[in-house]
């Protein structure tokens, strides 16, 4: 016969684990739905409190009500055909924090993209870096804050190393200018949000 | 409070979602060395289909034999052409398993790099191209085992190495085999350049839809 | 079911979580030249070998330190990579079995590569791909590494790309304990890299 005791414990571990699987599961989706026009479903995923989202350089965008400038103007926006993006969501390390409320997240996104640059069309090969933070809401886990480091945006043609950066994107609507551009070849090296796995340090 | 028999629950469909993961990748993983009996053996003998690209709906069992061996094996007793090549990774894999526990579905992306003849699946030089596109495919849990019971690959595109995407789409696609023809057309057949998105099947985690 | 059995089940799951998590955390610290952290991530006392395309076969936790801390780090060396010098090593796809004594694992996993090296005066920037067929070890309920061999599959530059150039200025090591054991790049890159696991239908 188990004690209360013993099922909690296991039930807290049943619950960690998931959390892990829904967070993947979030930040996946994300990448399908953006990927897919999809930019309502998209800011669906934000929590109310959604700290900021800050994407390359277009700024840092504050709040839920940040959320909707970054992403609403594309919302029922048709695509012409030729314009896509396939943001690969990839390699997610996930960590829990111990009170189970929040998380953080790192991710790798190789992509695929043509879209338009200086009155062509342009196809690109993109790579960038996450460092995501998420919350869990009303037994819902949220994004709280959202941001993407460029490492790359270069044309299929030219490749990272002759071409790392088309131009600079910053957008004039943002609250604040962007916290961390240091594209290729700068040698940037994004901050880990999780500790060693066996010495346990940062 | 927790039970005994709810945590089993929940343990139970995370453990689903990491068997399908593990056989989706395995399935990467026989198809990019070229064993088509492997990759004919993870489907259920109740498969409903496969459907890939432009080559049509394959039905059932016997269908996704015809597809692999036949048709992309190049028969039994074919033997692999050196040189060919393609690696297809599977990433961002999103699992939904059914409440039964029985049936689930999965949303893959595919990353191809490939060496391959673009005259027709087997004629021609070798080329080198990029190749990408999307699975939703559908599971089933039988003998508590997870197979495939459809795979639907969607082509985005697949260039030249040289030339990218938007310059030339799609390379050594002529449509549905003559020779190992499909049960029936195929039903999605719109790459790129088409703005077609091919739908995801799992419902939105916060507003359900 | 009893709670034991639930229990066992809850740590498998736990188990592949986290050596998935190991995995992909090895992954950002060889992008982001953290060669000491990965050293961090090999048992002392289990680790078997490591082996790196056709550098060749580098036995124990002192193969390890050779290999990632006298080669990669300069031997500690303040040296600084110039900035362009870039790995990324993408951990894709990963199928990882625990062994049912729960104490030591297997993972398969694929890499895709985007780097910039030096060759000769020139940096060239390239595409590669690989295959890992990793093994683990739990100790004090930790997972580590015991084993690590990253087969290449090709090594090419972005202007040629696989078919016209596969491999491109990979070395053997003179003090390697062993030759490479299984390092055929594309194009007989078939078959190269056992499975550690069994069909998971047929079983065999």
């Amino acid at each position: 016969m188990m004690s209360p005791q013993e099922l909690d414990e296991l039930e807290k571990r049943v619950t960690l684990l998931e959390d892990i699987q829904e967070i993947e599961n979030l930040q996946k989706m994300y990448g399908y739905y953006f990927d897919t026009a999809m930019y309502q479903e998209v800011i669906d995923l934000f929590s109310e409190n959604t700290e900021s989202v800050e994407i390359t350089d277009h700024g840092v965008f504050r709040g839920k009500e940040g959320v909707n400038r970054m992403y609403a103007g594309m919302v029922g926006m048709k695509r012409p055909g030729w314009m896509f993006f396939e943001v690969m969501q990839s390699q997610g390390v996930v960590n829990v924090a111990p009170d189970g409320r929040t998380a953080k997240g790192r991710w790798y996104t190789p992509s695929f993209e043509c879209r338009p640059f200086g009155g062509t069309k342009k196809q690109t090969w993109q790579f960038g870096v996450y460092d995501n933070e998420y919350v869990k809401e009303s037994g819902k886990w949220y994004f709280k804050k959202l941001h993407w480091n460029i490492t790359y945006w270069t044309s299929f043609e030219r490749g990272f190393l002759k071409v790392p950066k088309l131009s600079d994107t910053p957008f004039p609507h943002a609250d604040a200018p962007a916290t961390a551009y240091h594209p290729y070849p700068s040698g940037y090296h994004v901050p880990f949000p999780f500790k060693h796995p066996v010495t346990g340090e940062y | 409070m927790a039970t005994l028999e709810g945590l089993q629950a929940r343990i139970q469909r995370l453990d689903d979602i990491k068997q399908i993961e593990r056989l989706q990748r395995i399935y990467g993983y026989y198809r990019d060395y070229e064993e088509w009996e492997k990759v004919v053996d993870l489907f259920s003998d109740n498969a409903e289909s496969v459907e890939e690209c432009d080559y049509g709906v394959y039905k059932g069992k016997a269908g996704v034999r015809r597809y692999y061996i036949d048709l992309l094996k190049g028969g039994k007793d074919a033997k692999p052409r050196p040189g060919y090549m393609s690696i297809g990774m599977q990433i961002q894999g999103v699992v939904t398993v059914d409440p039964d526990g029985k049936n689930a579905r999965g949303r893959w992306y595919g990353f191809f790099v490939e060496a391959r003849p673009t005259l027709g699946l087997h004629e021609g030089e070798l080329r080198q191209l990029w190749a990408h596109g999307i699975y939703e495919n559908e599971y089933v849990k039988e003998n508590g085992k997870w197979m495939i019971k459809k795979l639907h690959f969607f082509l985005n595109f697949r260039t030249p190495y040289e030339d990218g995407w938007l310059k030339t789409p799609v390379v050594g696609h002529n449509g549905p085999s003559p020779e190992v023809p499909p049960d029936a057309p195929p039903t999605t057949w719109r790459p790129y350049p088409f703005g077609y998105h091919f739908p995801v099947h799992f419902k939105h985690p916060i507003t359900g839809k | 079911m009893n709670l034991e059995e639930l229990e066992k089940q809850v740590r498998l799951a736990e188990d592949i979580q986290e050596i998935e998590h190991l995995q992909r955390t090895y992954g950002y610290y060889f992008d982001n030249n953290m060669w000491a952290e990965i050293v961090d991530l090999f048992s002392e006392e289990q680790t078997e070998s490591v082996e790196i395309a056709d550098h060749g076969v580098f036995y124990g936790k002192k193969g390890i330190r050779r290999i990632y801390w006298d080669m990669f780090a300069g031997g500690g060396t303040p040296r600084q990579s110039p900035a362009w010098m870039q790995f990324i090593v993408m951990q894709i796809g990963g199928v990882v079995d625990v062994s049912p004594d729960g104490k030591s694992a297997r993972g398969r996993w694929q890499t895709w590569l985007c780097e910039a090296k030096p060759y000769g005066a020139y940096p060239r920037a390239e595409w590669l791909h690989g295959y890992y067929e990793n093994k683990y070890v739990k100790e004090n309920g930790r997972w580590l590494f015991s084993k690590l061999h990253w087969n290449n599959t090709f090594c090419s530059p972005v202007e040629d790309g696989w078919l016209n150039l596969p491999l491109m200025g990979w070395m053997p090591l003179p003090d390697a304990d062993e030759p490479p054991s299984a390092f055929h790049p594309y194009p007989d890159f078939r078959n190269n890299v056992p499975y550690h696991y069994k069909h998971p239908i047929t079983g065999k």
